[in-house]
């Protein structure tokens, strides 16, 4: 049974969120400094801010956040106590997250819900969370999102799909979760007209994609080029910070360490890159990846051929973030098409 | 769901000095709840990452064979924060592991097979584990002729001396244990391990050879080995890499789209041939 | 500086890298290219004499391409530096991070680089084009295209910079411009003098809440150089990983701490921060006690050792209470 998508109008949206505010946990985009936003819990739909851009962080950290406690333990004596932190307590909603985000939730599935061992912090999270995506009328030349499958209004993976026509929001409910939200008083049925604008501001945003990255069999290109004098090259301008890796919604490297106290402490996940110079180095002072060639090497080549081996897909959703941030502009749109020229 | 970050309880029930510069330890750990006891069920070559609340973790072969019921025995080395710590412990305290973690040796590979083990300095632990595993009578018997070189660097830096003796006095296995440089009281071979291989000469057909030990060990080893016509399929080594979960998650302990965590630790030269020299 | 002397620099630094790498003088020329995204350009790396075509100079070459002395100090090195950069190298010299003949320094006197966060949030809309028309600045977008005055426009050090011409180069290219700064050269850090105890620290703690721990600035930094940087210390292990306001803070004290009388001002940590924080306020501030105890400058002279990393029996001592 599939329902009709509904009207918001934006000055009934402070309302409509306070309502899902009363059952849900509500994670949005929130303006940290003057065109600085980042995923945050909101306490009160003021915090709001749907720019229209992207954030620099990505939504990954409402389900892998950046610092996560893992378990808290205290000591008595010999005995030790360990208490985990997997449970989440109230049910949780993203809201806004846009499709390559949400493109990216699904490759980190991949990764954290593997057969032999769940993650249960980043599982946990997923279960008991509703995505609410967000079409992007206004894509960025950086986005490629429809190189990487994905397509600025793609509804894949969200539970609700909001598109922004101007003065109102058109909402449609695509799973059961997303149902769950159709009964607040605050939506109306979405006119024939509403729907038609949709369409046509999908029509628009398509348009802009033109400009494709070409990835098609980068992988099955990869498989050669193991030694090739390219990544001698590619490297040099990078300066192995992690800026592209923690603003990118698919990477998932962490480091785990232990925060302790006298009596106690606690067990902590942080994220890592591999672009870090120390990231591989081992105790014995030997590091299997020296320089900036094997590390910029490891990066791409895990993005664009190893994950994809594990997982037949590209861990790359074409978001722009890496290309519009990088200190050093380094754009991985050159690197692909470079290549692809091999 | 199980949570594969919570590390399982053990007490530490004996820890002995191994080598003569007091750099390797052996830990015997007993699990203090007897349902994990029960479910803890491993293959020699598989790892655990031992736990220090406050410290860290860090991973470890486990030492002790399957077939050593009552507790499990890992060789820590000293090297930094988390080994330290773990050479400090002492009996009766508490600490965590967990595990079993990663890929055996392919012991269902060596039925009806010669096994060949060569071992250098403290990458010895494993074997252990598999050596005794196979010594076991409803496993030897599975398996035709065991060679087993062990070199290292002097006598005291040998591990498990105890071991070694009993194992010189069997007859259903061959021992050669060698140091670079002997000692006034060492009446054993000396030579390098990859001159001894020479000079045993095992025969490579329907032989798995198993070698583990450091970086220049192996480095001089397998050409001995390609002399003596065994192929890359039927050499197998365990690797070792910087790790952190241990479970595959993480992304740090990769070699290409395999995880030493997970995909190995074990490989044969043949999986490796085809992998970025990542390690 | 007149948009045809910029292409005449320009000129003039391909035909420096062409003559140098021709003479094999040096292994390679590390310049700015063109930028994939407007108002960008991207360090260089050129090898060979036609590869030097691609070298550009422009109002947006904003990198400080100090920082890859230390992963290349094995070849024998031509950078092309502005007066900043200039400075961070003889800072680098002093400190013996390479052979002083193995760099050959291709000075440009800088004409100031356009900032271009301050250009995006003078337009509605994403930037698609932009070039440089004398002292104009052309921008333009899908349903915009308007021209700015590239003075309004400059990267806050760069209007207090007072050492944009070379102060030693093996070769200038340009001609010299006015040292007169368009602000005080300390305007950042007087304006955070004229802040109560309590605004400085709200001003601090809110800038370096928004850190994600990426280490842009420490890279782009050509000061940091530490094989070990002490946020990866693990005994002792001075501070988390994590997010916690406190480990922010720490590091971004820290960390400029440690650029004490060694900064030059460049702007490039804060232009290479992903996230916007504000940074050069408290390197200014301190290289502006260094001046006012010690008369020092980083990098403004090839010979005088910095104070923080010398001891003299007459030094000042009375700020030790």
């Amino acid at each position: 049974m599939s329902l009709n998508p509904a009207t918001l109008d934006k000055k009934e949206f402070g309302s409509f969120l306070k309502q899902v505010m009363q059952t849900y946990d509500v994670i949005a985009p929130v303006e940290l400094a003057e065109g600085v936003s980042a995923y945050r819990k909101i306490e009160s739909p003021e915090e709001i801010s749907l720019a229209s851009h992207n954030t620099q962080k990505s939504a990954k950290e409402a389900f892998f956040p950046q610092s996560e406690v893992m378990f808290r333990y205290e000591k008595e004596g010999n005995r030790t106590q360990v208490t985990s932190t997997e449970e989440v307590n109230r049910p949780r909603l993203i809201l806004a997250s846009r499709p390559c985000d949400i493109q990216a939730f699904s490759l980190l599935d991949k990764v954290f819900s593997a057969k032999e061992y769940t993650d249960v912090y980043f599982l946990k999270k997923r279960e008991k969370t509703t995505i609410v995506g967000f079409a992007c009328n206004d894509p960025l030349s950086t986005c490629f999102c429809t190189s990487t499958g994905g397509g600025p209004f793609t509804r894949e993976g969200s539970d609700i799909f909001l598109v922004d026509l101007g003065d109102a929001y058109l909402v449609e409910f695509l799973t059961e979760k997303g149902k769950a939200l159709s009964q607040n008083e605050f939506l109306r049925e979405a006119s024939e007209g509403d729907v038609a604008r949709a369409k046509k501001l999908e029509e628009e945003a398509s348009k802009r994609m033109n400009v494709p990255v070409p990835l098609d069999g980068i992988e099955t290109k990869l498989d050669q080029m193991l030694e090739n004098p390219f990544w001698d090259r590619i490297h040099e301008k990078c300066l192995g910070c992690g800026a592209c890796t923690f603003l990118c919604p698919t990477c998932h490297c962490f480091d785990i360490s232990d925060e302790a106290s006298q009596k106690g402490g606690q067990r902590v996940r942080n994220w890592d890159t591999c672009l870090f110079s120390l990231y591989s180095m081992e105790t014995s002072g030997h590091n299997p990846r020296p320089s900036g060639r094997e590390r910029t090497r490891q990066r791409l080549m895990h993005k664009f051929n190893y994950f994809p081996k594990n997982f037949q897909k590209i861990a790359c959703v074409g978001c722009g973030r890496c290309i519009l941030y990088c200190p050093v502009n380094f754009d991985i749109r050159q690197v692909i098409s470079e290549i692809n020229e091999k | 769901m199980k949570n594969p970050y919570l590390p399982i309880p053990m007490v530490v029930k004996r820890t002995q000095v191994e080598t003569a510069d007091r750099m390797l330890r052996t830990l015997e750990l007993g699990f203090l709840k007897e349902e994990d006891e029960k479910a803890f069920r491993f293959v020699p070559g598989q790892f655990c990452e031992l736990s220090l609340f406050g410290k860290g973790e860090a991973p470890f072969g486990i030492a002790s064979s399957p077939t050593e019921k009552g507790s499990l025995k890992f060789t820590i080395n000293k090297a930094g924060t988390v080994t330290t710590a773990l050479h400090q412990i002492t009996e009766g305290q508490e600490m965590g592991i967990r595990g079993p973690l990663g890929n055996s040796y392919p012991i269902e590979l060596f039925q009806g097979k010669n096994v060949l083990v060569i071992g250098g300095g403290f990458a010895f632990t494993t074997l252990r584990s598999l050596i005794i595993y196979l010594l076991q009578p409803e496993n030897r018997s599975k398996v035709k002729d065991i060679t087993v070189i062990y070199g290292a660097r002097n006598p005291g830096l040998l591990l498990y001396k105890e071991e070694l003796a009993d194992w010189q006095k069997r007859s259903d296995m061959k021992l050669v244990v060698t140091v670079d440089a002997g000692d006034k009281d060492w009446k054993g071979k000396v030579g390098l391990v990859p001159n001894v291989l020479e000079e045993v000469g095992p025969a490579s057909e329907n032989t798995y050879a198993v070698i583990c030990g450091p970086p220049i060990m192996i480095k001089f080893t397998f050409p001995k080995l390609m002399t003596l016509k065994f192929p890359n399929e039927r050499i197998y080594t365990s690797l070792e890499k910087r790790m952190k979960c241990g479970i595959g998650k993480c992304g740090r302990c990769n070699i290409g789209h395999l995880y030493v965590c997970k995909d190995g630790p074990v490989f044969s030269y043949e999986q490796l041939g085809k992998l970025p020299k990542d390690y | 500086m007149m948009a045809s002397s910029q292409e005449m620099v320009q000129q003039k630094i391909r035909e420096k890298a062409k003559e140098l790498l021709a003479n094999k003088e040096v292994d390679l020329v590390i310049g700015f290219g063109e930028g994939s995204l407007p108002l960008r350009a991207t360090p260089l790396f050129v090898r060979t004499p036609e590869e030097a075509d691609r070298l550009v100079w422009n109002s947006f070459c904003d990198n400080n391409l100090a920082t890859y002395i230390h992963k290349l100090s094995r070849f024998k090195l031509g950078i092309v530096a502005k007066g900043c950069d200039v400075r961070s190298i003889l800072a680098l010299a002093l400190e013996k991070r390479f052979q002083p003949d193995r760099i050959v320094l291709i000075g440009v006197p800088c004409q100031r680089m356009v900032d271009r966060r301050k250009v995006k949030k003078a337009v509605k809309g994403e930037i698609l084009r932009a070039r440089e028309e004398g002292d104009q600045l052309i921008v333009e977008g899908n349903d915009f295209s308007i021209s700015l005055k590239k003075e309004d426009y400059l990267y806050a050090s760069c209007k207090a910079c007072t050492h944009r011409n070379p102060i030693k180069a093996n070769a200038v290219v340009g001609d010299q411009v006015d040292e007169t700064p368009l602000t005080d050269s300390y305007a950042e850090a007087k304006e955070f003098e004229k802040m109560s105890p309590e605004e400085r620290w709200n001003t601090f703690e809110r800038e370096s809440s928004r850190c994600i721990r990426c280490y842009a600035c420490r890279e782009a930094c050509p000061m940091c150089y530490c094989a070990e940087c002490f946020v990866d210390s693990s005994g002792p292990k001075w501070l988390e990983k994590g997010l916690a306001p406190s480990d922010l803070e720490f590091y971004h004290i820290v960390r400029a701490y440690h650029q004490t009388g060694r900064c030059t001002g460049c702007g490039a940590c804060e232009r290479a921060c992903p996230m916007n924080i504000r940074l050069t306020y408290m390197t200014q501030k301190l290289n502006q006690e260094v001046k006012e105890l010690f008369n020092f400058e980083a990098g403004t002279d090839p010979e005088t050792l910095p104070p923080m990393a010398t001891y003299n029996v007459e030094d000042k001592q009375e700020f030790i209470k």
